[in-house]
This record gives C-alpha cells, sequence and structure tokens, in this order.
C-alpha cells in the first residue's frame, strides 16, 4: 500500500454561533496519494472550502487530525504552521492573492525567500524557470495588475509550485477565468498530478471535475461519493 | 494604486525588501506623515537636549574657570597684606585675596539704575575670582573703570565712553570706561537692571569711599592640601578662618559661601527639565501618532499578510518585515531631524547663554546626547510601533482573507441616540456609525488629538498664567517707586523734604538692612550670597503693619498687626531660606552684629522679592541708633516717569537725603520678564509643535479611513450615492472627531495646566503660578481642531471622490 501524502481522519469543524453551533464539516476521513489529482465537488455550503482550509492549515479541526507529508498539522504552532505551508503546501485561490505591489516574478520568489536557504540568484533561477513552466516567463517583470485572469492564475500557480511542495491545494481556480483559459489552468493542474504531486481541488463546476483523476462529492459537510475517473 | 508602481528591476534585493520599499513608495502620504511627526518631535526633543547638554557643558567650564572665591568673608577693619598672609597659612586655605565693594548709581538716560563696583587693587594677580579682559589694558587708569560686557548694552557705554557715576555725598562724577571684561560668574546685567564694573581703589577715593579691602575671598583645599569645593568642607574652613579672625581682634559682619555653580544655573536646569519633559511629551504623541497609522496601514494590509502567511511567513517574519519598515522610515525622519535638532539647539542654547552671560561653544553633541536623539526617534518609534505590528502580524490567514466584520453592537446606544436627535439628515448618524465600527482606532485618534490640544492648550495657558501671575503680583505693590538712602535718614526731615514736593500723593518709610539667618545661640550662620550682592540674599524690613502701599496675599497665618511687637511675617522666599519654620516658632536673625529673635506670625507670597523677613516699625529702631529712622521710601507719584523720579531724587539729595539707589516698580517688572521671557517663547513653541502632531494624527487617520473604506465606497457610488455625499459623510466623522478631540481636550488641559503652571512657578519664584485658562487659546484650538479635520477629511474625500467606481471595487 503507498502512503498518503494527505491523510485526514475523522476531521470534524464546528462554528459557535450566537443562533448555536453550526457543523460545517462532520467526521470525514480523506487520503490522497502523490499523483493524484481529486477535485472536491458539492453545493454552496456543503463543507468544501472547510475541508480544504484544514488541509492547508488555514484553520484547525474542531476533531480529527490532519497530516500533510507525515506532518500532524494541529500539533503545530501558528508559525510552524506557516512553514510547513511554505514548504509542504502550496496554495491556488479563486482571486490568485498575488501581492499587488511585487513584480510576478517576485511573488513566484516570495515563497523561496520566506523558506530561507537560497541565494537571490537562485531564487531568480527556480522562480523564472517555474513561470516558463507556466508559460509566462515574458510576463515576469510585470505587476500582476497588468496581467490577465489566466496568467494571473499561472502566476499564482507557479508561487505555490516555488519550493516545490508535494501538495497543491486549489480553491475554485478557475471561478474567475473564461472556459478557455479555465480548461488551460486545470490541463496544468493535471499535468502536476501527473509529475507526482498529490492536487486537491475545491470547484462547484462540475466539468472542472472532468480533468480530476478522481472525484469527492461532498453533501451537508459529509463526504457523500467518493469515486475514481476512469481515464 | 498599483499601476502607478514603478519596478525598476531590483532583483538583488530579497522580495520582502522590495516589497517594503514598494508599500512606502505607494503609502507615500501617509509615509509622510508619519516621518513628519517624527521628525518635528525628534527636531524639538533633540534640540532641547542639544541646548541643555551645551549650557551645562560651557556654563560649568565658564563658571569653574573664574575659579570663584569658595567663601567671602565681612571685615568690617579691612585686611592688609600682613593679614593677608598670616590667612593664607590657615589650614584649610587654599589662597585667599582681598577685595572691596562699593554699591552706588549710574546715570543712564536721565534715570539712576543701581551700580556694583569691584575694587580689585592693582597688584592682585587674579588668581581668584578671575575675569577676562576683553578690551582695554588692565588694571584700570587712575580712576577709570572697566564694564562688565553684559552690563554695556543695560548702560549704553563700553570702552572709551565715559558714565556718570554718584559719590558718596551724591554729587557727579564722570568716569572714563577704559575697557570691558567677562565675568562669567556674574549673572548679565540687564536681568538684574544693575551695571557691574571693575576698577582700582582709585576709583573709591574719587567717589568719596574709604579704600579699605573689607572682602576677604578664600578658596579651599581639603585634608590632603586638594582644592576643595564641598560645601561642607567650605563652611567648615570658613567658619574657621572668621574665629581665628575674631579671636584676633579682626570683627566678622558676614560669612558667605554661595553654591559652586553660576546664580541662575539652578533655575536654567530645572527649567530645561520642564522643557525636555515637554519635549518628552511631544515625542511620544508622534510615536503614538506613527503606531496609529501604522495601525491603519496594516490593517489595510492584512489581506497581504494572509497571502504572505499561506506561502510560507511566519509571525516573526511579518513583524520582522513591518518593523524594518517602521525602522527605515523613523531613522531617515531622525537623520532629517538631526539639522534643525542641531540648529535650534544651539540658537536656544545660545538664547539661553545670554541670560548666563555664557558664551556658548559650538562643540558636536555627546555620545550620550545623539544616542538619546538617536533612541528617542528610531527606539521609542519602534516600540510603540511594535504593538500593533503584532497585533496585525498575529492575524490567521482564515481571518487576514476573510471580509472585515463590524460588531454589531459597536456604539448602538450613540447611535440610537443621534437617530433619534438628527431628524432627516443621516450623515451624523452615518458618520458616528463609521466611526464606532472601529472603536479602538477612533479612541486613538481623539486621544492624539485630545493630548495634543491638551497640551497645547496648557503651554498657551502657562504663559498667560506667568503674566497674570507677574500682573497680579505687581498690583500688591500700590507704589511707583522705591528710594533707598546712602545712609539712614531721620524721617521727620525725609517728610520735611517730600512735603515741599507735589510729585509725591503718598508715601511710606521703611527700614531695610541686610541680616543672616543665625542659630538660636547667636552664632552667625554661613550665608549663599553671590558676589553681585542679589542672588542669595537676606534682610529685614521693618514696616508699618497698617502699610498702604503693599498688600501681600498671606500664605499662612496674618499679616503683620499693630500692637503685636516681637512677631515677624516671611515671605515665601525668606522661609525657604529657613527651612519653612511653623508658625509661633522663633526666627533668630544676625542683623548689624546684632543677633534679633521673633516671633512667626506669618508666610506671605511676594513676586518680586529677594528673601525678606517684615518686622514692624520700630522693630529695628535699636540698630539705627534711635527712632523714627529709615533708610527707604516707597512713593506714589501721579507722573512716575524716570525724570520725575530723577527729580525727586535730586530733590532728597539736596535736602542733605543722598539716596543709593532707585528702584522704579516698572522696573521689577522688566528684571522678572528678562528671567524668563526666553523659557516662555519656547515653553509657546513646543505647544504648537503638539498641535501640529495632534493635527497630523488627525489627518493621517482620516486618510487611513477613507483608504481602508475604498471599496465600500465605489459599493456605494454604485447603487447610487454621488461623491458629493461620500464626501460629506467622511467631512462629517472628520468634525465629529474634531469636535470629541476639542472637547477632551479642554477637560484634559485643566490639569495638565496646573501642573505645568505649578512646576514652572515654583521652579523658577518658589511660587505656583496661578490657574488661567486662556479663552484665545481655546478658541486658536478649536479653530485648529476643526480646521485640520476638515483639511484632512476633504482631502481624504476628494481622494475618494476621483476615483471612478470600477477602481474603487478592485481596489485591494
Amino acid at each position: 500500500m503507498s502512503t498518503a501524502i494527505i491523510d485526514a481522519r475523522g476531521i470534524s469543524k464546528v462554528y459557535p454561533l450566537p443562533a448555536g453551533d453550526f457543523t460545517a464539516l462532520s467526521d470525514v476521513d480523506l487520503r490522497v496519494e502523490a499523483g493524484e489529482f481529486l477535485a472536491v465537488v458539492g453545493r454552496s455550503g456543503s463543507g468544501k472550502t472547510t475541508l480544504l482550509n484544514l488541509l492547508a492549515g488555514i484553520d484547525r479541526a474542531t476533531a480529527g487530525t490532519v497530516t500533510i507529508d507525515g506532518t500532524e498539522l494541529g500539533t503545530l504552532s501558528e508559525s510552524r504552521l506557516a512553514r510547513a505551508r511554505g514548504t509542504s503546501i502550496g496554495l491556488v485561490f479563486q482571486f490568485f492573492q498575488l501581492l499587488p505591489t511585487l513584480t510576478v516574478l517576485e511573488n513566484v520568489m516570495l515563497p523561496i525567500d520566506f523558506a530561507g536557504g537560497s541565494t537571490s540568484a537562485q531564487r531568480r533561477t527556480r522562480a523564472l524557470e517555474l513561470l516558463g513552466r507556466v508559460d509566462i516567463a515574458e510576463q515576469a517583470d510585470k505587476l500582476p495588475s497588468t496581467l490577465s485572469g489566466g496568467q494571473q492564475q499561472r502566476a499564482a500557480i507557479a508561487r505555490a509550485l516555488a519550493n516545490d511542495p508535494p501538495v497543491l491545494l486549489a480553491d475554485e481556480p478557475t471561478g474567475n477565468l473564461d472556459s478557455a483559459t479555465a480548461d488551460s489552468v486545470l490541463a496544468l493542474f493535471a499535468s502536476l498530478a501527473d509529475s507526482g504531486k498529490a492536487v486537491v481541488m475545491v470547484t462547484h463546476d462540475r466539468d472542472a471535475s472532468g480533468f480530476a483523476s478522481r472525484i469527492l462529492t461532498m453533501a451537508d459537510g459529509r463526504v457523500s461519493t467518493d469515486m475514481a475517473v476512469l481515464a | 494604486m498599483t499601476e502607478s508602481i514603478r519596478t525598476r528591476r531590483s532583483h538583488r534585493m530579497r522580495p520582502r525588501t522590495v516589497k517594503i520599499v514598494r508599500d512606502l513608495r505607494l503609502s507615500s502620504g501617509r509615509v509622510l506623515v508619519m516621518a513628519i511627526a517624527i521628525a518635528v518631535a525628534v527636531s524639538g526633543f533633540g534640540a532641547i537636549l542639544i541646548a541643555r547638554e551645551a549650557l551645562m557643558r560651557d556654563s560649568t567650564l565658564a563658571y569653574r574657570d573664574t575659579n570663584p572665591a569658595a567663601a567671602t568673608l565681612d571685615v568690617p577693619g579691612g585686611v592688609d597684606a600682613s593679614l593677608l598672609e598670616q590667612i593664607r597659612t590657615l589650614p584649610g586655605v587654599a589662597d585667599a585675596t582681598a577685595r572691596q565693594t562699593v554699591s552706588t548709581r549710574v546715570l543712564v538716560d536721565g534715570s539712576w539704575l543701581p551700580m556694583r563696583l569691584f575694587i580689585v587693587p592693582s597688584t592682585d594677580s587674579l588668581r581668584i575670582a578671575h575675569f577676562d579682559v576683553e578690551s582695554g589694558e588692565w588694571p584700570a587708569t587712575s580712576g577709570g573703570l572697566f564694564l562688565e560686557r553684559a552690563a554695556t548694552g543695560l548702560l549704553d557705554a563700553d570702552t572709551g565712553d565715559s558714565l556718570t557715576l554718584e559719590r558718596i555725598d551724591g554729587s557727579r562724577a564722570t568716569v572714563a570706561v577704559d575697557g570691558r571684561v567677562w565675568d562669567a560668574a556674574l549673572p548679565p546685567a540687564n536681568q538684574e537692571r544693575t551695571g557691574y564694573g571693575f576698577a582700582t581703589p582709585a576709583l573709591v577715593e574719587r567717589l568719596g569711599y574709604a579704600s579699605l579691602n573689607d572682602r576677604l575671598l578664600i578658596t579651599v583645599e581639603d585634608a590632603s592640601g586638594a582644592p576643595s569645593r564641598d560645601q561642607a568642607r567650605v563652611d567648615e574652613v570658613a567658619g574657621s578662618v572668621a574665629a581665628w579672625l575674631t579671636a584676633d581682634g579682626h570683627a566678622v559682619h558676614e560669612v558667605t559661601a554661595p553654591p559652586y555653580r553660576h546664580p541662575h544655573q539652578n533655575q536654567t536646569e530645572t527649567v530645561t527639565d520642564l522643557l525636555v519633559a515637554f519635549a518628552l511629551a511631544a515625542l511620544a504623541l508622534a510615536a503614538v501618532l506613527v503606531a496609529s497609522t501604522l495601525g491603519g496601514m496594516l490593517a489595510a494590509q492584512s489581506r497581504q499578510i494572509g497571502i504572505m502567511k499561506t506561502v510560507g511567513a511566519s509571525t516573526g517574519d511579518i513583524v520582522r518585515l513591518y518593523a524594518t519598515m517602521t525602522v527605515a522610515v523613523a531613522a531617515v525622519a531622525t537623520a532629517l531631524a538631526a539639522v534643525p535638532a542641531w540648529f535650534v539647539g544651539i540658537g536656544l542654547a545660545r538664547l539661553v547663554g545670554s541670560i548666563l552671560n555664557i558664551d556658548i561653544i559650538s562643540a558636536p553633541p555627546g555620545a550620550t546626547t545623539i544616542a538619546l536623539i538617536i533612541g528617542s526617534g528610531i527606539l521609542i518609534t519602534l516600540a510603540v510601533a511594535l504593538s500593533p505590528i503584532v497585533r496585525a502580524a498575529r492575524v490567521t490567514v482564515a481571518e487576514a482573507l476573510g471580509d472585515l466584520e463590524v460588531r454589531a453592537d459597536s456604539g448602538r446606544r450613540i447611535v440610537r441616540a443621534l437617530s433619534r436627535l438628527g431628524g432627516g439628515d443621516r450623515s451624523a448618524v452615518l458618520a458616528t456609525r463609521n466611526l464606532l465600527r472601529r472603536p479602538r482606532r477612533f479612541m486613538a485618534t481623539v486621544t492624539l488629538l485630545a493630548a495634543g490640544g491638551a497640551l497645547f492648550l496648557a503651554g498657551i495657558n502657562t504663559s498667560e498664567a506667568w503674566t497674570t501671575w507677574v500682573d497680579d503680583g505687581l498690583s500688591k505693590r500700590t507704589y511707583d517707586a522705591q528710594l533707598a538712602f546712602a545712609q539712614p535718614v531721620a524721617v521727620s526731615e525725609l517728610a520735611a523734604a517730600l512735603a515741599e514736593s507735589d510729585a509725591v500723593t503718598d508715601w511710606e518709610s521703611l527700614v531695610t538692612l541686610p541680616a543672616s539667618p543665625a542659630s538660636a545661640d547667636g552664632g552667625v550662620q554661613v550665608q549663599r550670597i553671590y558676589p553681585d550682592g542679589g542672588h542669595g540674599v537676606f534682610s529685614v524690613t521693618a514696616i508699618d503693619p497698617d502699610t498702604r502701599l503693599v498688600h501681600f496675599d498671606v500664605r499662612d497665618g496674618h499679616w503683620l498687626r499693630a500692637g503685636e511687637p516681637g512677631s515677624v511675617v516671611l515671605n515665601q522666599a525668606a522661609a525657604t531660606r529657613l527651612g519653612d519654620p511653623d508658625l509661633g516658632t522663633a526666627v533668630v536673625v544676625s542683623v548689624e552684629g546684632r543677633t534679633e529673635s521673633w516671633t512667626l506670625v506669618g508666610v506671605i507670597d511676594e513676586v518680586a522679592g529677594s528673601a525678606t523677613a517684615y518686622v514692624s516699625t520700630g522693630a529695628l529702631d535699636d540698630l539705627l541708633g534711635g527712632p523714627e529712622m529709615a533708610t527707604a521710601v516707597r512713593v506714589v507719584m501721579p507722573d512716575a516717569t524716570p525724570q520725575a523720579i530723577e527729580q525727586l531724587g535730586q530733590r532728597l539729595a539736596a535736602a542733605d537725603l543722598p539716596l543709593q539707589s532707585t528702584v522704579p516698580t516698572t522696573e521689577l517688572r522688566t528684571a522678572i520678564d528678562q528671567h524668563v521671557t526666553v523659557f516662555i517663547m519656547v515653553l509657546v513653541a513646543l505647544a504648537l509643535l503638539m498641535a501640529t502632531i495632534g493635527a497630523l494624527g488627525l489627518a493621517s487617520a482620516m486618510t487611513v479611513s477613507v483608504i481602508e473604506r475604498t471599496r465600500e465606497f465605489g459599493i456605494m457610488k454604485a447603487i447610487g450615492a454621488r461623491s458629493s455625499v461620500v464626501g460629506r459623510l467622511v467631512l462629517t466623522e472628520g468634525l465629529i472627531t474634531g469636535v470629541v478631540g476639542f472637547l477632551l481636550a479642554g477637560a484634559l488641559s485643566v490639569p495638565a495646566t496646573g501642573l505645568v503652571s505649578s512646576t514652572l512657578g515654583r521652579l523658577a519664584f518658589g511660587l505656583p503660578l496661578p490657574l488661567v485658562i486662556s479663552g484665545g487659546a481655546v478658541v486658536v484650538w478649536l479653530v485648529i481642531a476643526l480646521l485640520s479635520a476638515a483639511l484632512a477629511s476633504s482631502g481624504a474625500a476628494a481622494r475618494s471622490a476621483r476615483l471612478t467606481v470600477r477602481e474603487s471595487i478592485s481596489y485591494q
């Protein structure tokens, strides 16, 4: 049996609200292995973004454990969690979330800088290589605001890959893109999974899941179906 | 916006450094506000520190360079060369010399001013009480004099001119000014309203006085033979010299050993300390402003902080990032402040140096001062900024990437009350609600504005309190001039002379004699009188208990009463000198070589008076050889011009009542004002600095508030709000903040004024200044608060109005 890069066991998330506790996620188990491209689908409020936030260490589970690449996130302090994200998890958001005052190249260099241990030249070489890999090397010295949505999302993906993390998590990465651009981004995710990354993508777009190797459907904070997609 | 950022290739820099640089450039307005606030405050603080250091250093050096006498003994029989030689061999005496001091008058523009002449034998080597000759050849020619340099302005005379001095018989002598000297141990003549000159015994004889070296000046050494300025050792040696002289048959009337510091130094030191405290307050305000502005900037960067955390930045990384940014701004601002701090500081030091009659050498500030300036500019700013930085850095990714939520209960009651009052206009309600959305920031802005305003008002109030205090103090004296006689005169002769003059409508005679606090066993205590004869002086004045010409406020007990012989009333300076004795205790003083004891019945507040013990008329009769004698007269003159007072003096001299000094009451005011005007000016300047920082704080807060809500304003416009509506909303928010800040400043200014006024008054003259609230200052502060609120918010509103809906909504 191969080792799961992502191993979530019995995770729940409960939000205390004035009207009473709200359970966003209830007793979910999930294992994702290297090379898998998992699409998490479901209606709005089904708990898929909550699941992604728990996997990314953005939020902490009320119950259960999340282990990424052998490290249990629940035991880490906020700062060590940030370090773990920097080296083990690449995150891609719907609205790209690039830093507006840094160029595309500098945005990609930033995670390498925070991870430490590299020279200026190494950072630059690595970032240019990644930008080339996502086909926007010529945009390297531009500010994010001057790029199209698709180019910004590619830059965000390059940034997510900056420290060569084994896990890539994406939250509605095509939600702000036209269909042609969305398809090219999804194809990029698929190729990354093929290269050995564990890719988890939250989407409400059923078509987007067509690029995935596995589809997990959520409803009311629970996993309703989990099935592999036959090639 | 982001389009405007120039991305020069900066590949060698770390991305986080690039971010700092670009963020600073993008927020140039707010960064400028922060930098200006720090630079202004550090300039003020640095200037005060530099001035203080230069003053303390140069005044100490200059004073010590004169090698002032450690103690001076009044030996009425004189000290000849042979006696002097014996004194030099006494244990503890390091060196000794004998001189004479003559007090006469000098005619300036038709008015007589006191003139103190220091008579130095031409053989004196000037080892003790040294002075520098600035022009002319010392010793003076036969009958000429050298003026102390600070007296040249007061007397309008310099080397080569001549002066009219009064002889002992009241006649005039024209005396050549042979040169100019600098005696750093003397206070400036213009402040004391007294001329100081140096001459040889030849001038004494020309003026008709007996030439007699009756002032014995000694310096002291410790048991090992090293020079000593220890006050206890000086007192001990001076006492033993006095005892030796007395045992050897030489009477000693007075022993004085002033502190080993310039007569104005203590006052200067304590007042500059007060200014340092004010400057520190300005610095603290600037630091709070920086923290508040930075807090706003960081709030706007919350999403970016979240993004950085998602790509691996720890809380420590974020703290270091923004701390570096803060240090960069503070360092630049501190560097910018260095030049003005230096020039203002040295300028201030020179100004105050002129009060001390001290030359300020423009030496670079010492390591401590430089460290304090840099530390204040950078470290204090960083220390205060760390709180918002850490708070912002601790934000979780989930919080940072989520939307800012409004607490539903923020100021609900206030908003509801405003809704009831507001009628149809919702601007005030909306503005209040917006302000209360971030109660912490609103409180910080209001506090900054209120603190700046309170200190501004306190500064102006104190300067007005000073004027009021002097006005009130001088109004207790309803006479126009006090004339002191060269010798005690019979009151009957005085009355006869005044009866012939229609220039005087009322008068009272009094007896004023120099005295020394004494111990109960009659032993003469060592006095602390400086060579100028004014600072540290103590006197006893016999006055009519039912006086019509002075009405001092009684602080404790009661004023003198007729039929209560043996009573004494002390003014505050005398009470302090005697250790604040309790009412009913005995006050023992030595007057004219006799020990007198009176019972203390009251303590009064006296503005413009040296340490004085007041006794009833007749209490000093025995000392003057009989009743109905006077040493001075206070006169009321409907036409109290200098000319009229001079004519009165001539009339009295013609009646064989020659004067030693004439002091118009207006001269008292000039003397008091000269002592503190520069400090009051600096206080007002610091007050304006506070106001500037407070206004900058408001401007910064309004700008941050508008920038933060750019997206919100875009949405408002998208659903139909006109730019003018948004502008009015922002303006209303600014005005509400301004009004609240103004009201709080008014409330806080009362205790602040009390504290500053009380401290300044006690430091300067031993009396607290009255609590004065300046109506003018309140109006000025209201205008400043509202104007800066209107300007700051209209500027921010204009910026908001310029943005299109698309730009506003896409703002991040």
